[in-house]
């Protein structure tokens, strides 16, 4: 009995500690994150000094780029969080079930139909595609009885795989393959103004405010229904706050992969699967992730840089690899 | 008081409940006999407000159940089904804590809390609320359960076929649990029920059903009759008395019923 209790004891303390230690490194990544840079006027003693020119180019470039992350990384985290528990199913996640594909064809056909528009035109249609085309894969999904949760990201990825052909051909038959590319790299540096980001800030409120509910969905509909949740409200509820979510980021940094996916993995193999009890956890580790890599690709080839999607596709994809094997190893 | 009125459901052409009625005893353990397909499920679902009602109506505490919001069900109704949720990784607290969700609807207060730490103590759950279900054992997962129920301070509790894939062990100590829920808490138990014998034991009450009918209903032991019970599951039953109880055999009783013997 007194072993059990010391025993808690000590692992709410390590916790506690992990948890401290994430916020420490969020922000020290943060300050390193707004430090680089090619100009070399934005330096702490310049800051410090009060020069102009140095606090134009900080408040001009380096601080949205870094709240940009910060917005992006969380959201994309927070949204596979809320796919992973509706669906229960470890590999849902914007990127494995087509959302990002199908923002993708929505920014795509509003350039085509109505020309260069502003991002909120763009994030309007790629809301709307991500919403209709995540439905209808869960609808998809709850007809298909599958023996391992494996085949979903499979079904995910080439359901995904479709869309992204579909944009292909529109692409290709009004010569707008270029545009395509061009829409389909996903970086920080686009000399574009991220404003469209901070509309990720309200799914994310809702994410916080909903989180019980989302867990208890996430029990499945005769659960909820007992505790007097309105579980198809809730279901969507929680699509519309991925698809804003995975439709904003898309509009203005491009498509970001493995982040939804491996994010809320990682967080809730210590935590458990309790969306209130995570969700913040979830947006630490996951801007801590997306810091990095964007810190890594600003380095690498100094005073250049490579689009952070290869970046946290290369070391997201290691990451996803290492989860995918020891699920399949150790069970579900 | 629940009043169940002239119910029938459907499933496609398939009749599931055919004009039902009955009312359900408070303060009393209500068990749901039958054979697989009699429509015992569909009753509870449809008395739970779980699924509506093709025709006929229910009255939960003079209120037409329909004409609620599932909020205010909850705050009245517990349900637990048998389906095991084993695809969420939560600790028993976080499992208990659901249980307050129609009263706080998802912001515990003080007040929660407390009636978390209750209900977790009452199902003796204190040494093990830190641990995930999915690591407990089937007892122990189906005691978090009951405590997630109590937490959600109901006066009904409705369950179906809790029993399944537990022990004889854990059987015999849910339905203890259940017995002193229904003395000790005034609650009102109904339970769908596939064991006759646990029925026979444990309940006060029993609503007999075949076929999307209710044949008989009535205090336990006048059901637990040979005649009735041959009625109801379309098998030979042959009852014994041990103590006060009465036993229900039901392997090979012609070996026991020397009239029904064909030699």
């Amino acid at each position: 009995m007194r072993e059990t209790i010391v025993c808690q004891k000590k692992s709410r303390f390590t916790s506690f500690h992990k948890r401290l230690g994430l916020i420490f490194l969020f922000l020290l990544l943060l300050a390193v994150s707004l430090m680089l840079g090619v100009d070399q006027r934005v330096s702490l003693h310049n800051l410090l000094s009060a020069d102009p020119s140095a606090w134009q180019i900080f408040l001009a470039s380096r601080v949205p780029r870094t709240i940009a992350i910060v917005l992006t990384a969380s959201g994309l985290s927070v949204s596979g969080l809320i796919m992973q528990s509706l669906s229960s199913n470890k590999f849902m996640s914007p990127s494995t079930s087509g959302t990002t594909d199908a923002a993708m064809l929505g920014v795509l056909l509003s350039f085509l139909l109505l020309g260069d528009q502003s991002h909120l035109i763009q994030m309007l249609f790629a809301f709307v595609f991500a919403l209709a085309s995540t439905m209808l894969f869960m609808g998809i999904l709850g007809r298909i009885p599958l023996r391992e949760a494996v085949y979903v990201p499979l079904i995910g990825m080439m359901y995904g795989g479709i869309i992204k052909a579909l944009s292909n051909a529109v692409a290709y038959r009004t010569n707008a393959l270029q545009t395509l590319s061009k829409i389909g790299l996903g970086t920080f540096n686009r000399f574009t103004s991220f404003a469209m980001l901070y509309l990720v800030l309200i799914p994310l409120v809702l994410a916080v405010l909903y989180a019980t509910r989302f867990s208890i969905a996430g029990m499945g509909e005769d659960f909820s229904k007992g505790l007097g949740l309105h579980y198809k409200r809730t279901v969507f509820l929680g699509l519309c706050v991925i698809a804003v979510i995975s439709a904003a980021t898309f509009v203005t940094v491009g498509p970001i992969s493995f982040v939804g996916l491996i994010i809320p993995n990682m967080v809730t193999a210590f935590y458990g699967d309790d969306v209130k009890k995570t969700i913040f956890d979830v947006m630490l580790l996951g801007t801590i992730f997306v810091l990095l890599c964007d810190i890594f690709s600003r380095l690498i080839i100094y005073p250049y840089e490579i689009a952070v999607s290869f970046t946290i596709g290369i070391i997201g994809g290691a990451i996803f690899l290492v989860i995918l094997f020891r699920r399949v190893r150790y069970g579900k | 008081m629940i009043e169940i009125r002239e119910v029938s459901q459907a499933y496609g052409v398939q009749d599931v409940l055919r004009q039902v009625s009955v009312s359900i005893k408070e303060k009393r353990i209500t068990a749901l006999v039958g054979a697989n397909g009699a429509g015992k499920t569909t009753l509870l679902n449809v008395a739970a407000n779980l699924i509506p009602a093709k025709s006929g109506q229910v009255f939960l505490d003079g209120k037409n159940i329909s004409q609620m919001e599932n909020i205010e069900i909850a705050k009245k109704i517990a349900v637990l089904k048998q389906t095991q949720h084993l695809s969420m990784r939560i600790t028993v607290e976080e499992l208990v804590a659901f249980g307050r969700y129609p009263h706080s609807k998802g912001r515990l207060k003080a007040w929660d809390q407390e009636k978390i730490s209750q209900a977790i103590a009452y199902m003796d759950l204190q040494k093990i609320q830190d641990k995930f279900i999915d690591e407990l054992s089937g007892g122990q997962r189906q005691r978090a359960y009951i405590a997630m129920i109590l937490a959600q301070d109901t006066p009904y509790i409705f369950l179906d076929e809790p029993l399944n894939n537990l022990d004889i062990k854990y059987s015999v100590e849910m339905m203890t649990i259940l017995q002193k829920l229904v003395r000790e808490l005034d609650k009102t138990v109904i339970i769908v029920l596939h064991d006759i014998n646990f029925a026979a034991a444990f309940a006060d009450e029993i609503v007999a059903m075949r076929d999307g009918r209710i044949i008989r209903q009535g205090e336990a032991p006048s059901i637990i009759n040979p005649d009735i019970l041959r009625e109801v599951f379309d098998h030979d039953f042959h009852i014994v008395r041990v103590g006060t109880r009465k036993v229900c055999v039901y392997f090979q009783p012609q070996d026991m019923i020397p009239q029904a013997d064909p030699g």
